[in-house]
């Protein structure tokens, strides 16, 4: 459940926080913990997501096998349960990503201002 | 299978997810106390960021989509448990479907079998039997008469109906030749026959055209069953040749063991050629053959029947002499063997009573059901008020619906099979009956059919109690419950009115039994008026040229006597023509004063030639005069024994002895004098009134076919194979056939009457074990839903014997009205059964009174456990049970 901090503010589309999820695992694997911490904080806490929402949201990208996760240690020599983008889950990000950059673009145009 | 996969990591998956979630708290928990919270704070802090846990998990696991599995799981472990818990409500539910189940599958398994079976031939609704009408309306199926040669011939000349007709003279026959000699049933076929029939040999040929000629004729086709028992499946059998009544016939063809058709049973067919004989215009009133015919396309049986009408109209007006008012009927070959035959009904019958045993079962269901789902109110009204779904109860209900269901359903397919089974064995009174038995299978469309029934039944009246209570306002039941100390009478009156209902039915079915059962131990109990104890018989057909003799067969069966009677522990031996209880022959006479115009109005009576001394090894009595000396030969002056009821019907007052009487077939001035009355000796079972008989000595009328009678002074069975070893002593070349007691002959004519009797007394018997555990559920559950209010009786000093009795009164109302309906209701059947049945009647009146009290004690039977627990009920448990 992604929750904008405004309470005037909608919620995110559905797939946001997936695409969002994808889009950090890309740079970096990362347990659950690290990745809520990352969002939050990348987000400049703008977005602010209940943690716990980042679990179904995971279980569904580990259905669909865009992600795969494996027990490891992390660099805090905790046992934790690392995320990892698969190669079917990178080329989902991009597709994702440019539907929702053209998307935008057409959300931008239509709210700039002297627009017809 | 990646979701199968999955599937079965599943658990692994929800561990990693729960630890995982787990180290997140824990992680977040560390990094807020290192940032100097508390460590309390720091908990609630990390479990506000992180959400409620359980809804998460919740969330995360329906992403792998098995949430309805889970709950299904769930639901069947919950059902097992409240299964388990309540073992005795679980095994009664399992057996009733199961009875139900088991017991209709196995008799309608058997009613398909007899009814809807198709014979193996292509096309069956094509092939028709074309018989004779025989005007005489009193014999033995007088419009499925045999045929004669010519009036066939005639037939085939001028119907236009039919594609095709063939003919078969149905015969036993002896075989030897290669190891023992033994007896088959056969048939002299026309080549036309295995052409109507379209049915071809397994391997070699049928039949040719032009071996249908005397001097032509020697060949055969055998029967895949008689090929393997003779020949062992030797293929190179084609051409060899067999010894059939002592001559020798090539084999041509072996038809497959598919190749069986009802009523016609042949383990050998061999040509049809008609003798010269056999084309004199006399011969048409010598009526053997069985004509079977296709129908042309586009043509039906009434058009045929209407054709042959008239066809058989013209030459009865022709051949007045012969054929005067004998028509023609076609019948379907498939409803040949069954049409109007007393089997018919009575499976009819018998599909009735199974019936009443599965709406019995279904009843049994509803109304346990019913018990248990109210029993159960309070739970699901608790479980509604915390929030369970209307859907989810239900479901939860449905489910252990379905698992009673399955685990009856499975018990009942078993059930079935075993009950053809043990049924297979009992077909057994003729060849029809094996095959029949042979073939009965399980019915799967009747399996299925019983299947959905019961279990939709147990599915509906499992549920409709739970959507009643799913509808209703959540607190309600609750509150209802925990008020009311009895249970409100009115809840119940439809569970009441249904174990009333099936009382009601077991009665009516058990009256119904008890006539079948009263019928049939009279037909046997009544006199047959001799002594069939340690009675053995055996028939011995000879075979052979040298025994057309008259002169050589009295001398085989002479030697046969002799030697029998030498035998220590034969009482007495002696030989006849023809048994009692085995449908005998019968004769044209003319008595001494009573001239007749034309020989057609002769009397006739039952005929059989016996050897001296068979009155005394039978023991018919002799009423007056003698019995027949070895004296009484063809030379001497012939002599005839008449039974009680011949002196009565055909001399009246007269004295019999002394009275002469004129045999058809001796000479003109041939005049046989009665010299002994007898008594009277039942022909078959059933038999309304004793028949006349006539007797003429065996020595003086020889044939080759008789029967031998032993009595013996041990068990008859173990003098068989001394029997066998007699007749062969004289002749190792005949057969000895039908080998039974006279017991025996007299239990197989009662062709299936004693597994009709067996079968409807064990519906009888199910439905009132049925209907007693109907009301022994409902009381137990009564009983348990008034615990507390025996308990507080008991408290206040109600003795154990007051409460027993409220408890049995209140069932015993229950058996009353229901004894009440039935009793009326099977007062109707005495008339109902005599009308379905020829010849049953109803002659016991302790029936009506015998029947109800049987089910009067099972009732109370019924009521007693229930009852005596009622009486157990601590006070205090039940006080605190609420």
């Amino acid at each position: 459940m992604v929750l904008i901090k405004k309470p005037e503010q909608r919620d995110l589309f559905p797939g946001a926080l997936e695409m969002m999820i994808l889009r950090t695992l890309k740079r970096q694997p990362l347990h659950g913990y690290a990745l809520a911490q990352h969002i939050k904080r990348t987000s400049n806490d703008l977005l602010q997501i209940e943690e716990g929402s980042l679990y179904p949201a995971l279980q569904r990208l580990l259905k669909a096998e865009l992600v795969r996760a494996e027990w490891g240690v992390s660099s805090t020599n905790r046992r934790v349960r690392i995320y990892e983008l698969t190669k079917g889950g990178a080329k989902h990000l991009q597709r994702e990503v440019s539907s929702f950059e053209r998307m935008l673009e057409g959300i931008t145009r239509v709210l700039a201002p002297g627009g017809s | 299978m990646n979701w199968l996969k999955q599937l079965f990591l599943r658990r692994r998956l929800y561990d990693d997810l729960d630890k995982e979630i787990a180290l997140h708290l824990e992680e977040r928990i560390e990094e807020l106390v290192a940032s100097g919270m508390s460590l309390k704070e720091a908990i609630s802090a990390a479990r506000r960021e992180f959400g409620s846990v359980e809804l998460v998990k919740e969330n995360a696991r329906e992403t792998w989509g098995w949430r309805w599995l889970e709950d299904l799981l769930g639901d069947l472990r919950f059902g097992v448990r409240m299964l388990r818990r309540n073992p005795g409500f679980a095994a009664i539910v399992v057996l009733t479907l199961a009875l139900g189940i088991g017991a209709n599958t196995t008799i309608f398994s058997v009613v398909s079998a007899f009814l809807l079976r198709k014979p193996p031939v292509r096309d069956p609704d094509r092939v028709m039997i074309v018989s004779s009408v025989d005007p005489a309306k009193d014999t033995y199926a007088p419009d499925r008469a045999p045929v004669s040669p010519l009036d066939y011939l005639d037939w085939r000349a001028q119907s236009a109906a039919f594609e095709n007709m063939g003919a078969a003279n149905l015969d036993d026959f002896t075989i030897s030749g290669r190891g023992a000699p033994q007896r088959a049933a056969g048939a002299r076929v026309s080549a036309e026959f295995f052409r109507v029939l379209g049915v071809n040999p397994l391997f070699g040929r049928v039949i040719l055209p032009e071996e249908n000629r005397s001097g032509n004729d020697r060949v055969v086709v055998l029967s895949e069953e008689l090929w393997k028992e003779r020949f062992g499946n030797d293929r190179q059998v084609l051409g060899q040749s067999i010894k059939i009544n002592g001559n020798r016939y090539k084999i041509v063809g072996i038809m497959p063991s598919t190749f069986q058709l009802w009523d016609f049973h042949a383990q050998l067919w061999i040509p049809l050629a008609f003798s010269p004989d056999d084309l004199l215009p006399s011969a048409r009133s010598r009526r053997f053959l069985r004509v079977f015919a296709r129908l042309k396309p586009g043509i039906d049986e009434r058009h045929a029947t209407a054709e042959m009408q008239t066809v058989a109209q013209r030459i009865a007006e022709t051949h007045k002499d012969t054929n005067q008012g004998w028509g023609a009927s076609v019948a379907s070959l498939q409803l040949y063997g069954i049409a109007d035959s007393g089997a018919k009904t009575a499976t009819l019958f018998l599909s009735a009573a199974v019936g009443f045993v599965l709406l019995i079962a279904c009843t049994n269901l509803a109304s346990l059901m019913l018990a248990r789902t109210s029993a159960r109110e309070r739970e699901f009204s608790v479980r509604s008020t915390l929030g369970a779904g209307r859907f989810r109860l239900v479901r939860q209900l449905l489910t252990e619906c379905l698992l009673l269901s399955m685990a009856g359903a499975g018990l009942g397919i078993l059930g079935a099979f075993w009950g053809v089974r043990a049924l297979r064995s009992q077909f057994s009174w003729n060849e029809d009956a094996l095959a029949m038995g042979r073939e009965l299978s399980v019915d799967s469309h009747v399996l299925v059919f019983t299947l959905v029934v019961s279990v939709c039944a147990g599915i509906f009246f499992g549920l409709a109690p739970a959507i009643q209570i799913a509808r209703r306002e959540p607190g309600g039941a609750l509150k209802e419950v925990s008020r009311g100390t009895t249970a409100g009478r009115e809840r119940h009156r439809f569970q009441r009115m249904l174990v009333a209902g099936q009382l009601a039915l077991s009665l009516f079915l058990l009256v119904g039994a008890a006539i079948f059962v009263d019928n049939f131990l009279e037909e046997i109990r009544a006199s047959a008026g001799f002594n069939s104890h340690n009675l053995l018989t055996t028939s011995v057909s000879l075979r052979g040229l040298e025994y057309l003799q008259p002169q050589r067969q009295r001398q085989f069966f002479e030697d046969v006597l002799k030697r029998l009677q030498g035998l220590p522990g034969v009482q007495s031996a002696a030989l006849t023509t023809d048994l009692p209880f085995n449908f005998p022959g019968s004769a044209r006479f003319t008595i001494e004063g009573h001239p007749v115009a034309k020989p057609e109005e002769q009397p006739f009576s039952g005929y059989f030639a016996v050897s001296p001394g068979y009155f005394a090894t039978t023991q018919i009595p002799l009423l007056r005069g003698r019995e027949f000396a070895s004296s009484d030969t063809a030379d001497a002056p012939p002599v005839v024994i008449v039974n009680e009821e011949f002196a009565k019907h055909f001399l009246g007052t007269e004295d019999p002895l002394g009275r002469h009487i004129h045999l058809v077939w001796h000479k003109q001035d041939q005049w046989s004098e009665i010299v002994g009355v007898v008594g009277n000796v039942r022909e078959f079972l059933s038999q309304p009134a004793p028949r006349p008989e006539l007797f003429v000595p065996y020595t003086a009328n020889p044939s080759g076919f008789t029967r031998l009678l032993v009595r013996t002074r041990t068990k008859p069975e173990s003098f068989s194979d001394s029997l066998r070893a007699a007749v062969w002593a004289v002749d190792p070349d005949q057969a000895v056939i039908e080998m039974r007691t006279m017991e025996r002959v007299i239990a197989d004519s009662a062709t299936g009457d004693d597994l009709m009797a067996d079968l409807m007394s064990g519906f009888a018997l199910l439905a009132l074990v049925m209907a007693g555990v109907g009301l022994f559920g409902l009381l137990s559950y009564l009983v348990g839903q008034r615990k507390k209010e025996m308990g507080i009786r008991l408290a206040l000093g109600a003795q154990p014997g007051q409460v027993l009795r409220l408890v049995i009164r209140n069932g015993m109302a229950l058996v009353g009205a229901g004894v009440g309906v039935g009793f009326l209701a099977s007062l109707a059947l005495p008339k109902l059964v005599a009308a379905a049945f020829d010849g049953m009647r109803f002659n016991s009146a302790w029936i009506l009174i015998s029947a109800p009290v049987t089910v009067i004690l099972v009732g109370v039977a019924a009521c007693y456990v229930p009852a005596k627990r009622a009486t157990r009920v601590d006070p205090m448990v039940a006080l605190r049970y609420e």
